[in-house]
């Protein structure tokens, strides 16, 4: 292994480092990412097994805690009432994610002018379009055009088949004339570029066995790397280095046996995701950076942003073939999504329409709630919900506060000894008041559907996949960590690209805006190369 | 004389416990959880949990000894009404007795071949054989294309 010196280093190989490296690569630059996590084999996956749904709450959780695995850091969440979720490989939380792929609407870009609350960023839904196109096409993106929630868009695929359960809750909305659309979803309805069209599996959030799903590990890698870029698995990045003019220098990382290594570069470029990319900023002190890199706004790890869920479930007499189709990826509606100012929240939230539980998840969600006893009325009860039972979750605008925070824990570590995040995060009233409006409605549209019965579970807290705002953006340099290029205010050849950077959370899953900005940024770097360390 | 095994890895308690937290269906397409031999399995999974496994192990054992009081076999011998009723006296003070088991013992079982035909589903994994899933309502995809943004 060579530690020759490169032109680019990404630290971080899922959503936005694939993204950033495949683009950055026309540069001409030698370009290298490294990963703490292993490469990933779909033979691997909990599908290929009856142990399926077990796995997913052992080797496959997207609980970083839970898993345990020689690639996951632990992460200290005592305080915080939502547990962040994450999975470390190359495809990083790509490979168990659901899919379900909505970009943030314009107005997500502008709250403080639209709602004055927050702020806005420094770029605008128009700027990110071509690289919005440009990512659905990389990834395979499944959708149904005209959308009238979003500026025209064509997605490449057509949509994915809502199924009986989604063609159930789709009629509840329509009854009562509320806005619902096909999901954009990150999974092939139709063979493309070598990949197979979904067949259906189900458990999206284990991983895709068939490859229907898009994780960077089969999306862009490939592609990348016979671009020219590199990427060494397996290997953990300590800290970021910094030359005697504050540039950074590169990075110092374990390798895959533990050795702690040197990799230079002239550029440095962290995806490593909400949580990660703060850790790790705030482990790069140095005489000149005593607060941590990149740090002299005293933002990084501030502004955590989640989207808190709320999960709201109902019961139907026919069976809904529910458990079939990717999870996640049905229908959403952004009915709610606006400020109104009649309600005791500003912003909103978006629904989305998820499918059924496999039967061990019926059997433990059904004993959680009372609804499934054990002993005499045990088989009769799991009928009645397994299979008949669809949901809606409620996804609610976090606003960015301060007091939410990415650390470092004083005592807790990682297996090399490096300091573990410690999350603080406390559900804002407003949050709170969003989340319990969505349950109402939640419950109106179910029951329009034919529900006879709704189970809430008013917070989600296994429910962190969201991780923002840790390294917000702006063109302040007191308050926020990089400008709208993504680059460090403060250390002119360093860049972020993932959802750290984001002002506000939106209220829709963020990957497909955490990669349309990080194909931006490296654009933005290929375009403006010979002046891109001149002051601004 | 021989010891007493200890209550969770005593096959022959654990197979009368196991039958009376998933006991076989009225229709008989579903076998009870003990019929399946799960007990090593949840037994094994409970050792490894240090939250739930000790008050658990302390619920079983505490069952086992009621149940042996009352009926020389314990509750192998028992009536499944009978040994219903020791464990619902027990669950005041073991709270957790019973969650602690179905959360191993549910997906063992959830995931055995012959409950999976028993709930009408294949018994095999998803992949590689994949499900056919019912297309999106033309009806409903009409309206939609009729509200689209040009």
């Amino acid at each position: 292994m060579s530690n020759e010196p490169v032109g680019v280093l990404v630290i971080g190989a899922g959503a936005s480092g694939a993204a950033f490296a495949w683009s950055i690569a026309d540069a001409g630059m030698s370009v290298l990412c490294l990963d703490q996590g292993p490469w990933m084999k779909q033979r691997d996956y909990p599908s290929n097994g009856l142990d399926w749904e077990e796995r997913g709450m052992g080797d496959f959780s997207t609980s970083p805690n839970v898993r345990g695995l020689p690639a996951d850091y632990p992460v200290n969440e005592e305080d915080s009432d939502i547990s962040p979720l994450m999975f470390n490989a190359v495809g990083g939380s790509t490979i168990l994610w659901a899919a379900h792929f909505p970009r943030l609407t314009p107005k997500d870009f502008r709250m403080k002018s639209e709602d004055g609350v927050g702020e806005d960023w420094p770029i605008d839904y128009e700027t990110l379009e071509p690289y919005f196109a440009l990512n659905d096409r990389m990834m395979g993106v499944s959708g149904l055009e005209g959308d009238p929630a979003y500026p025209y868009h064509e997605p490449p695929l057509p949509p994915l088949p809502l199924g009986k359960s989604g063609n159930t809750l789709a009629s509840g909305f329509e009854k009562l004339g509320w806005h619902w659309w096909p999901s954009d979803s990150a999974i092939l309805s139709q063979e493309y570029e070598g990949r197979e069209a979904c067949i259906n599996l189900g458990p999206c959030i284990t991983g895709c066995a068939h490859g229907a799903k898009a994780s960077t590990d089969i999306t862009y890698w490939p592609v990348a790397q016979r671009k020219g870029v590199r990427v060494r698995a397996n290997c953990r990045v300590r800290e970021i280095t910094v030359r005697e003019d504050g540039m950074a220098d590169g990075v110092l990382y374990y390798d895959e046996v533990g050795r702690l290594q040197e990799q230079k570069a002239e550029i440095v470029v962290l995806a490593c995701n909400g949580i990660g990319t703060p850790r790790l900023l705030l482990n790069s002190k140095s005489k000149r950076h005593p607060d941590g890199l990149a740090n002299s706004s005293g933002r990084v790890g501030k502004n955590l942003m989640f989207h808190p869920y709320a999960m709201i479930t109902g019961i139907f007499e026919e069976p809904l073939q529910s458990r079939r189709g990717p999870m996640g990826c049905s229908f959403w509606s952004h009915e709610f999504y606006q400020t109104d100012r009649s309600r005791e929240f500003v912003r909103g939230y978006s629904f989305e329409a998820i499918r059924g539980l496999g039967p061990v998840q019926t059997a433990l969600w059904g004993m959680i709630h009372g609804l499934i006893p054990w002993g005499e009325d045990h088989h009769r009860s799991f009928a009645r919900l397994y299979d008949h039972t669809a949901t809606l979750l409620g996804i609610a605008e976090d606003l960015p506060e301060e007091t939410n925070t990415v650390t470092l824990d004083a005592e807790l570590t990682d297996a090399h000894g490096i300091p573990a995040p410690k999350v603080t995060y406390r559900l804002s009233e407003n949050s709170r008041n969003m989340l319990a409006h969505a349950v109402e409605r939640a419950k109106e549209a179910l029951t329009a559907a034919g529900a006879v019965e709704t189970v809430v579970d008013p917070l989600m807290r296994a429910a962190g996949w969201h991780l923002m705002g840790t390294a917000r953006m702006g063109r302040n340099s007191t308050t926020s960590v990089v400008n709208e290029r993504g680059q460090a205010h403060d250390v002119k050849n360093l860049f972020v690209v993932d959802g750290s950077v984001f002002v506000s959370a939106g209220a829709v899953n963020p990957t497909s805006t955490i990669q349309a900005f990080a194909l931006y940024v490296a654009d933005s770097i290929k375009k403006n190369i010979e002046t891109l360390f001149d002051d601004a | 004389m021989m010891d007493t095994p200890a209550a969770l890895n005593d096959l022959d308690f654990m197979k009368a416990l196991l039958d009376l937290v998933i006991p076989p269906s009225a229709s008989g397409d579903l076998p009870g959880a003990g019929a399946l031999g799960l007990s090593p399995a949840v037994a094994e999974a409970l050792q490894a949990d240090p939250l739930l496994g000790p008050p658990v192990e302390v619920g079983v054992q505490a069952v086992q000894e009621a149940a042996l009081s009352q009926h020389a076999e314990g509750l192998a011998g028992m009536t499944p009404e009978a040994g219903a009723k020791v464990v619902e006296a027990l669950l005041a003070t073991h709270p957790l007795l019973i969650v602690g088991i179905l959360r191993y013992l549910s997906p063992a079982y959830y995931q055995h071949a012959r409950v999976l035909e028993g709930i009408g589903e294949p018994p095999r994994p998803p992949f590689p054989e994949g499900f056919d899933i019912e297309a999106t309502d033309a009806e409903l995809l009409e309206k939609l294309r009729a509200r689209r943004r040009a």
